[in-house]
């Protein structure tokens, strides 16, 4: 059997109540429902994955497909879903993902009758994204979005690019805004537009999470994305010809459900706000609009969702991005021991970097060569090898006693990020790091010899 | 990071943010909270703040 989320579901069953939530009670996605458990979950420190399994669709009737959420809100999770061990969830994880996205798999192709996302076949005007039970996010969201990963086809090259975009509904049928804002899309999206043609896109709202962690891999140009996602299911991408457009544009067979369109050129339809990564709104902007040709989905086919500015949208980012730049910055400095996104800095704007420091001077080195690794990065902090980089506690500890803000914190202006934040368009680097050219105070530690002879069993703890 | 400005619905009188692209575009923005469409200048107030 191919690996899909059905599969996954099975497994996370398995494992009980942490891991996996059946909500039967009926919930009206549109209308904050699916958000609000999962913010009162959110709350209490608990993140299981969420099947609700009746949710309403957007005409306010029974939906015929539940909805899964909060899939990869531990990085526990996530590593299992990679076939790792789950217990190795911190830089473990991360360095095992940067050297699965080295790998490329090669893809097989099966008969549309044969693949189960074609059990069901909705084109025209019965491709009606009001069956679907999108959520609306947050207070300010413009309306309900589809949250999970879309597909491209350079129509030079040929390749396949995934990514996640957010699709807005539009209060109609088969219309709807697509907020493209990764390089790859928007390079294919701007081929078809100067040449004045519709671009095709899909959309993928579930698959085995494997699927979507290895959609996000920082793959250059041109990489097909698919054997990507092979290398990360850890098996060949079944994939099989779309309604709209048959062998011309492959789509993963073993999907959930799958929405087809085109962004007509030139075209463009008012989308956000929407809650964000970065725990704010998105503003308001002009941005793609996207007709929809065609819904395909399996028999009680489950729409994923992502619920965004929390947890699983953090590991979503910071699991591929560590990896990646700790080889990165360990090509390039030789003295790398760990690196960290933390959900404070929202996966995305903050990098925390321990380092063997063996001369002064050498953390700043490294701080600027780690805010060059993402456009979306605002602050590099620099730790000593012993702070543990994914304990916040210790960086912090690290920052208010090491960091001389007179010497130890640069400010780069004038630099570029699509997100707001006070930083904004600045670039900062703490020096956090014990530093080697004066003396200052030892770290407390009880001996390591008396730690290592006392057991807690031994005092019945 | 880039300019926004916020607006104050004309008829609900809710309060949401817009890239600053849109202020002077022609176009009508739409409010999220009851779906009013309406231009910048018809908002019932508009905050520009920006440093």
């Amino acid at each position: 059997m191919a690996k899909d989320l059905r599969a996954f579901l099975d497994e996370l069953r398995r494992l009980g109540q942490d891991e996996l939530v059946e909500v039967n009670k009926p919930v009206r996605p549109a209308q904050f429902d699916v958000t609000a458990v999962l913010e009162h979950l959110t709350l209490e420190k608990r993140f299981p994955t969420l099947l609700f399994c009746r949710p309403e669709d957007l005409h306010g009737q029974p939906s015929r497909f539940p909805i899964v959420t909060n899939m990869f809100a531990t990085r526990a999770r996530c590593a299992r879903a990679l076939g790792l061990p789950p217990e190795r969830d911190k830089m473990e994880l991360s360095l095992a993902y940067a050297d699965i996205e080295r790998h490329r798999v090669p893809t097989v192709t099966i008969p549309q009758s044969e693949a189960p996302v074609r059990e069901s076949v909705l084109a025209g005007n019965a491709a009606d994204l009001a069956i679907l039970p999108i959520v609306r996010h947050f207070e300010m969201d413009l309306g309900p979005v589809l949250t999970m990963a879309t597909i491209m086809r350079d129509p030079d090259e040929g390749f396949y690019d995934v990514t996640f975009i957010k699709t807005f509904y539009k209060d109609q049928p088969r219309r709807a805004g697509l907020t493209i804002h990764s390089p790859h899309h928007l390079r294919i999206m701007k081929t078809y537009e100067q040449r004045g043609e519709p671009a095709p896109v899909v959309n993928v709202l579930g698959h085995h999470p494997a699927f979507f962690l290895g959609s996000l891999a920082l793959a250059p140009w041109a990489t097909n994305d698919y054997e990507v996602i092979g290398a990360f299911l850890g098996e060949p991408l079944r994939l099989t010809g779309s309604e709209t457009w048959g062998e011309d544009f492959l789509v993963p067979a073993d999907s959930e459900i799958i929405v087809e369109g085109v962004i007509p050129p030139g075209e463009k339809e008012i989308c956000d706000p929407f809650g964000e990564v970065t725990r704010t709104y998105q503003p308001q902007g002009l941005k793609q609009a996207f007709n929809v040709t065609a819904i395909t989905h399996r028999h009680n086919g489950i729409m994923q969702d992502v619920f965004s500015g929390h947890e699983e949208h953090w590991y979503l980012g910071s699991i591929p991005k560590e990896g990646s730049m700790f080889n990165s910055l360990q090509r390039q400095h030789g003295c790398i021991k760990a690196v960290h996104l933390p959900n404070s800095g929202v996966a995305r704007f903050t990098a925390y970097i321990s380092i063997k420091k063996e001369r002064e001077g050498i953390a700043k080195r490294v701080g600027m060569s780690a805010l060059l690794e993402s456009w979306q990065f605002n602050w590099a902090v620099l730790v000593d090898e012993d702070v543990d980089v994914f304990d916040e506690q210790e960086v912090l500890w690290a920052i208010y006693t090491y960091t001389d803000p007179s010497r130890d914190v640069d400010v780069l202006k004038n630099q570029y990020n699509i997100f707001h934040s006070a930083a904004g368009n600045q670039k900062i680097i703490i020096d956090a790091t014990k530093p080697l050219d004066t003396v200052s105070p030892a770290k407390i530690q009880v001996p390591a010899a008396a730690m290592e002879r006392i057991k807690l069993s031994d005092f019945g703890l | 990071m880039e300019r926004i400005f916020w607006v104050e619905c004309r008829q609900c009188h809710g309060n949401f943010y817009c890239d600053y692209t849109l202020r002077n575009a022609g176009l009508q923005l739409i409010c999220p909270f009851c779906k009013e469409k309406f231009l910048p200048e018809e908002a019932a107030s508009l905050d520009e703040r920006w440093r």
